[in-house]
This record gives structure tokens, sequence and C-alpha cells, in this order.
């Protein structure tokens, strides 16, 4: 038999613990993004570094098929991503809409070389390794020049630094900012019970025995915060799908996997060290000081 | 059976945060004995109460509860000791959060209860002895001061403890409440469970008299003539 003045107890019972996991889901939600740019800010500078190539410019008496030997290589090569071949003509046609004007018309010979446009591997875009590189290519009898804007890379890999930097010290601070708000949602809660803990030491029960079911509590709050902060990260990520379509998608599992699992990790064990010294401190404390 | 002493105390002087309010403790109770602990507020009642069941640690002397030595009771020892004690307090501390069976089966859970049979029985067992048993699905705010404490009374009986240790449990309740509270205890006292109780209700020591120590001037002695008691009320 139910009566009424239980389920209005039950709702409320409710209605505080709800208070307590959407605190916690907020804060997770906060922490998940964060955790979503940190994963990603390696993709992110991967995708700039690997937009960045080279142009390694070709001997004027190059043969077709010594180019395509050439590009097959350097294609074979552990750090180059993809080459493309610029043709004389080519060339000539994207410098004349670049200028506007024909300029073989007015020289009456194209003076520009026939190019390979290589692209590297994020890992090999610096500047140690490009030297390298180059000294590799300049090698080969059909290269007259390898030309790159050494400057524009070292400004790439500063930034990227800095902004990693930047982005790892914000999230420590988030981190930490979510572990004391979920400490203080959690402390408040024991807080609450304060007296009752005081009353289970008093009649016998152990320490171990009174701290359990606040942990497995605790646990079920963390899972369940720790769900709907995904349940929203899912939601941004979907309607972020197409401004970042280069950055982060929805069938990315290895990510969104690992994402999701700091995410359950991280509620679980805020939760339950959060519960454990809060429930802890009220088990040692001595009755008379429960008061104030 | 031969009488066994349940509590003694030797030469223990009991603190409050490092005040003194009670020197050279002697006594000995034994274990069917209805015991009063009498004396002005802030006596030092209570502190030799919460000595008893460890909740003041036992700083100097020694003193022996049901077979613990409270002298060298370590914390994790606190819970199995409380085991043998059945306490009931003024400010009757049941579990606010739940309904009365579930205080009831919360207790027996946490003392190693397992049987849900067993514990069903045990639980309408001690809850005809306080004739409680259509509140079983309460909260202890539906019920009155009386009705909280005889709850807390069949509590305190759940483990067939060998001391029922009572703080002021009338000091809240009408008389009427008290007297039932009063028979009750007596009743337990019949079945070789020693009792102490503290109070500072002088008409029922009248009512009931039995062996009484008094707390004054930092002493704890023996009283055995009402008259002197009703003159110390004075």
């Amino acid at each position: 038999m139910i009566t009424k003045e239980e389920i209005i107890t039950k709702r409320r019972i409710f209605t505080s613990y709800l208070t307590t996991v959407v605190s916690i889901s907020l804060v997770l939600f906060l922490l998940g993004l964060t955790f979503l740019l940190v994963l990603n800010a390696k993709r992110i500078s991967d995708h700039i570094k690997e937009n960045f190539g080279f142009t390694v410019f070709l001997k004027e008496n190059a043969k077709q098929a010594d180019i395509n030997v050439l590009q097959k290589n350097f294609d074979a090569t552990s750090y180059v991503k993809s080459t493309e071949y610029i043709s004389k003509e080519k060339a000539a046609d994207e410098l004349k809409s670049t200028l506007g004007e024909d300029f073989i018309e007015f020289l009456g010979f194209n003076p520009l070389l026939s190019s390979l446009d290589v692209r590297l591997y994020a890992d090999y875009a610096n500047s140690d390794s490009l030297q390298s590189i180059e000294k590799d290519f300049l090698q080969y009898s059909l290269v007259s020049e390898v030309s790159y804007q050494k400057s524009l890379l070292h400004l790439v890999n500063e930034n990227v630094k800095k902004i990693s930097f930047i982005l790892l010290g914000f999230s420590l601070l988030l981190f930490l900012i979510a572990f004391a708000l979920i400490n203080n949602t959690i402390r408040l809660m024991v807080y609450s019970k304060r007296f009752i803990i005081n009353t289970m030491k008093l009649i016998g029960a152990t320490r171990s025995f009174i701290q359990f079911p606040f942990l497995i509590k605790s646990t079920i709050q963390g899972i369940i915060g720790a769900l709907i902060a995904i349940f929203m990260l899912i939601l941004v990520i979907y309607f972020a799908q197409n401004e970042l379509k280069d950055i982060i998608s929805l069938y990315d599992f290895k990510i969104l996997g690992s994402l999701f699992g700091i995410v359950i990790i991280l509620g679980i064990l805020m939760c339950l060290i959060s519960t454990y010294i809060a429930v802890g401190k009220y088990l040692s404390i001595k009755s008379d000081n429960l008061y104030y | 059976m031969a009488e066994q002493q349940i509590i003694s105390l030797e030469n223990v002087a009991i603190y409050q945060q490092n005040n003194l309010v009670l020197e050279n403790v002697n006594f000995q109770i034994k274990d069917n004995e209805f015991v009063y602990l009498i004396g002005r507020v802030g006596s030092g009642k209570s502190s030799l109460i919460k000595t008893l069941y460890a909740e003041l640690p036992l700083k100097k002397g020694t003193g022996n509860v049901a077979g613990f030595e409270l002298h060298k009771l370590k914390k994790s020892q606190v819970p199995y000791l409380r085991r043998k004690i059945g306490i009931v307090f003024q400010d009757f501390q049941l579990l606010t959060d739940r309904n009365i069976k579930n205080n009831l089966l919360f207790v027996l859970n946490a003392t190693g209860w397992t049987n849900k049979a067993e514990m069903q029985t045990r639980i309408e067992q001690v809850l005809t002895l306080v004739h409680l048993t259509d509140k079983i699905n309460k909260m202890p705010h539906q019920l009155s001061g009386g009705e909280q404490q005889r709850i807390v009374i069949a509590r305190a009986l759940l483990n067939t403890p060998e001391i029922i240790l009572a703080d002021e449990p009338t000091g809240n309740l009408d008389p009427e409440s008290s007297d039932i509270i009063m028979n009750l205890l007596k009743e337990i006292q019949k079945n070789d469970t020693a009792i102490v109780m503290a109070t500072h209700n002088y008409q029922l020591l009248k009512k009931f008299p039995f062996r009484t120590l008094k707390c004054e001037n930092f002493c704890l002695t023996e009283s055995n003539s009402p008259e002197e008691l009703i003159n110390f009320e004075m």
C-alpha cells in the first residue's frame, strides 16, 4: 500500500536527486567540450600542416615519362602524403588568372617551369625534416629548385604549440573547476544527511556499512550525469557537423569513443572521491560538531 | 545464572572538550539492574552516558562495558560495542528519511542479519512489545513524540542488548507517555537487561523507585533515600 504522503516524499527525494544529477551533467558536458577540443587539437594542427606543401620545380628539359617516374618515387617515400603535377601550361594559366594579364603574349614565351606540388604528412612539417627532405629532392637530376615558405612554416608550428599549451592549461583549469563544483554539490547532499549518518553510527553500523550505499548512489549519479552530458555532446557535434566537417564527425568512433569514455570515467571518479571524502568527514566528526 | 557486572568504571575522569565534568567515578552495574542517573543540567549525566557508548573517549581510568574495555577501545570496535547496547535518546535519533520498518531493517542489516523472514519476525516482535505494530509503514515525523520514543526503544531491543542506555528518554514527553515508557523499560529490565537511565524527572523516581546515582560537584555518588532526592530537587 502506497500512501499519498509516501508518493510526495519520493517525489521530493527524486527532485533533489535530479538537481544533483543535472549539475553533475552540466559540468561534465563543459569538460567534454574541452576534451573534444583537446582530442581534436592534433587533428586540427595536422590539418593545417598537411595543407602546407612545397613546390619542386623541374628542369626545362624534363620528359613527361621521367616526371611520372619522379612523381611515383616521391609518392613512395614515407613522408609524402600527396603530389600533384603542374605542367608549364597549367602554371601559366594559373598565373594568368592571378595577374589578369596575358604575360606570355607580352614576353613572347612561357618562362615558367613545370613543377610538382608536394604535400607532406604532418609529422614531417617542421623545419628540420623539411631541410633534409629538400636535400633528398635536390639529388634528383630532374629537380632544379625546391621552394617553400620557411617563415610561414615556423609561424604555423609556433602557433600550434602556443594554442596547445593554452588549450591544455584551460582544460586543466576547467577540470579543477568541474571537480570543485561536483565536490560542492555532493558535499551539500551529504551535509543534508549528516544527522542520519550520525544516527547510523550510534546504532552500531560500521563505517563501511554506512559509506557503501552513499558510494553506490553517487556512482549511479555519476553514470547518469555522464550519460546526459554525452547526449548533449552528441547533439552539439550533430549540429556543428556542417561547420566542422574536416574536424569532427559523428562517425569518428575512435575519438568519440575515447571522449565518451573519459566523460563517464571522470563522472564516476569525481562523484566517488567527493562522496568518499564527504561521508568520511561526517563519520569521523563528533556529534557535538554537527550543528554548525 | 549468577549476577555479573555488566558495567564497571574505576577512577574514571570524564572530560567534555577538555573541561572536567566528573572525577573519580567508581561504580558497578549488575546485568539485571535498573539504575537512575540524576543531576542538574550540565552535571555530566549525558557525558557519562556518552562515555559508556564510546561517543566520548575514556582518557583517564578504566572502564568495562559488556565485555569491552573502554580505555583500550579502538575506533573500529566502537560499532560492535554499540551492538551490545541499546541506546535510547532524548531526541529519538530515528532515520528521518525512511519509514519505521526501514528504520528497523537498517539496524538489522547493519548488524549482520541476513534472513529476511527472521528479520520480519524480529521487527514484528519488537513492535508488539511497544504496541506499535500498526505504525510500521509510517514515517517518523508522522508519529507523536511518545510513539517515536517507543519506536526508539523497539529499535534498541532489536539485537537483544545486554544494556539499555537511556539519556532522558522522557525528556520530551508528557506524563502519560512517560509512564508508558517507564513501564516498558521495567518490563525490559525484568528480562535480565541492565538499564541506565539519565533523568531529571523526579516524579518518575518517586513512582518507580530504583537504585539512583547522583552527579553533583564533579562527583558521582550513590543516593538511596527518596526524600533526599526530593530535597535535592527543591
